[in-house]
């Protein structure tokens, strides 16, 4: 299968774009996920919704509601406009897009697995002179860390399969907005273009397919790790 | 030694306690059924838990004082605890468990160091192991050492043996009480009256968020009579004794109790060793005369020192060398005219005592 330089530049593309994605929302998924599974405060079900809500939406509404909050014209794109920094058309934009999409499922993640964790030892931690950042450092992050994984992984696929946030917020440009969904979207809309699409398909299937075994052998670890948990008890 | 007081109050949904208690006993226990809140003003103690109002203070520190708006969080508290379940981090090996507090100190704070640590807890074969791969009993040692090494000013214990079948308790307590003598200041929590007064004869009674009393046993026990929680309390003492003699064949050993000596079961121990024996309260009978031609081969003469009297019977105490009880009927008291000074005999069947560690 020989591969012509814009379907190489799509695979190549929407890898990008899914590990800045991914690596973007990592920092602040922790930091959520720590937030949502440790923390009571008011109004935790309102950031608990809103955060979720890119897995529920229609992909386009967060795609529309970027445009308008990062576009030229927009309340922090005109912001970032005059420090030289632009979302618009071009694959940081794709991964902003790709970012806030696959958000929840990090989130999701790693809150799961923090709230596995037993209070009990980040107490024991701290009464063994662990000050709250020492504890989250050397007990909660190392705990959660196969979780994290498995959220990261999962961000990841989800970033290689999005189309309607990133078509609506920076559109269909060969060679910088023009990931691999978009490519076979492309390819199914030219005349002839019937082989290009199923080849891209089948790259599609090898890169998804990969991420998912990945993903699927750092779960069983966290069930592991789980279990080790389990006979702790 | 020990300068611990507590003046608090806090409710957490159907739970309501308000508990004052001034605790100056370098080991004390804290008995109380379980629901009592006993594990929650241990974890008040320790700074895991924020009561809503009041004071506290250890050694001359105030941790907690809701008027001036103080409150030390755990971690700056120096307050050691020991979990029900251990609670070792599973992530790290035994050997960076027990380091785990030690390495926070700084080099002057730290009292001990990991070798004598690890020898008085016998864990030398488990430093490199995971806490997955440790036996309940192991688990609880280790943690005894993480704590203990964090060179703590007072270490509290939460129903650290609960989780523990009677057989493993039995090889916990004498490490319990190995920590106990190397001089760090104890609250031991249990609803376990024998665990307590196998540690310490001062205890706290805690029931419905409330410290019922506090002090020697056996005053406590006369103070709150009327509660449920001592109502029928099954007593024991626990006695150390020197082994004197062994003899197998015959089936007894022969143990130095203060000035008397004392028939028991056959030790474990070896002679000259020293040996824990308990015996419960109900089982000491008491005679105003040595009684001869009887089986019970343990008639030790002592002075009573005081009699409590309970709702059903009387605990009388009696000096024999040391310090032992007897329970018996309110009935008997009157019919020997048993009185405060009186010399008596402590009637201990030699099959009536054991040993809590074997």
């Amino acid at each position: 299968m020989t591969l012509t330089q814009d379907e190489i530049s799509a695979v190549v593309l929407s890898i990008k774009v899914a590990t800045w994605a991914t690596l973007l929302s990592c920092p602040f998924a922790i930091a959520i996920g720590w937030v949502l599974a440790r923390k009571k405060f008011p109004g935790k079900p309102i950031v608990d919704a809103l955060i979720h809500l890119p897995l529920v939406l229609p992909p386009v509404v967060p795609g529309y509601l970027l445009l308008l909050l990062f576009g030229n014209q927009g309340v922090i794109g005109h912001w970032l406009n005059e420090l030289g920094i632009s979302f618009m058309f071009n694959w940081k934009g794709a991964a902003l897009a790709s970012a806030v999409m696959s958000f929840p499922l990090i989130v999701r993640s790693v809150r799961l697995s923090m709230s596995l964790i037993d209070p009990r030892l980040e107490g024991a931690a701290s009464t063994l002179g662990a000050a709250p950042l020492a504890v989250f450092f050397s007990v909660t992050l190392p705990l959660a860390l196969p979780g994290i994984f498995a959220g990261l992984i999962l961000g990841f696929s989800r970033c290689l399969g999005e189309f309607g946030a990133t078509i609506t917020f920076v559109g269909n440009i060969a060679g910088e907005t023009r990931t691999l969904p978009l490519a076979i979207y492309t390819a199914s809309h030219v005349p002839d273009g019937d082989a290009e699409a199923l080849r891209l398909i089948v790259l599609s299937i090898v890169i998804s397919l990969s991420a998912l075994f990945f993903s699927d052998l750092l779960t069983r670890r966290v069930e592991g790790h789980l279990g080790l948990r389990a006979t702790d008890a | 030694m020990l300068d611990l007081d507590i003046h608090i109050r806090l409710k957490r949904g159907s739970f309501d306690g308000e508990m004052a208690v001034h605790i100056t006993e370098p080991v004390s226990g804290v008995f109380g059924h379980s629901g009592s809140g006993k594990t929650t003003l241990l974890h008040c103690i320790a700074g895991l838990v924020k009561p809503d109002s009041g004071l506290m203070s250890l050694n001359g520190e105030t941790l907690f004082d809701t008027e001036k708006g103080l409150f030390v969080p755990a971690h700056q508290r120096h307050i050691g605890l020991v979990f029900q379940d251990a609670q070792l981090f599973p992530h790290l090996s035994v050997r960076n468990n027990l380091l785990y507090g030690y390495q926070r100190l700084k080099p002057g704070q730290r009292r001990f160091e990991l070798d004598p640590v690890v020898e008085l807890l016998e864990i030398g074969p488990l430093l490199e192991r995971r806490p997955g791969q440790l036996s309940g009993g192991e688990k609880q040692r280790v943690a005894l050492g993480r704590a203990l090494l964090y060179s703590p000013q007072l270490l509290l214990f939460d129903e650290p043996l609960a989780a523990l079948d009677d057989r493993l308790k039995k090889q916990i307590l004498p490490f319990l009480r190995r920590v106990r003598d190397v001089g760090i200041p104890m609250l031991y929590i249990s609803h376990s009256m024998d665990e307590i007064l196998y540690l310490t004869d001062t205890v706290t009674l805690v029931e419905h968020g409330r410290i019922l009393a506090h002090g020697r046993y056996l005053d406590v026990l006369g103070q709150a009579d009327s509660s449920e929680l001592v109502d029928g309390l099954d007593l024991r003492n626990v006695w150390e004794v020197t082994l004197l003699e062994n003899n197998h064949e015959q089936g007894y050993s022969v143990a130095a109790l203060g000035q008397e000596r004392l028939i028991l079961p056959p030790a474990s121990a070896v002679v000259g060793e020293v040996a824990i024996v308990s015996v419960r309260a109900a089982q000491i009978a008491l005679s105003r005369k040595r009684i001869e031609g009887i089986t019970i081969q343990n008639q030790l003469p002592g002075k009573i020192l005081r009699i409590i009297h309970r709702r059903h019977g009387a605990l009388v105490e009696i000096d024999v060398g040391v310090v032992v009880v007897a329970e018996v009927n309110g009935k008997t008291v009157e019919d020997l005219n048993l009185c405060k000074g009186d010399k008596v005999y402590c009637l201990i069947k030699a099959q009536s005592l054991d040993y809590p560690e074997s």
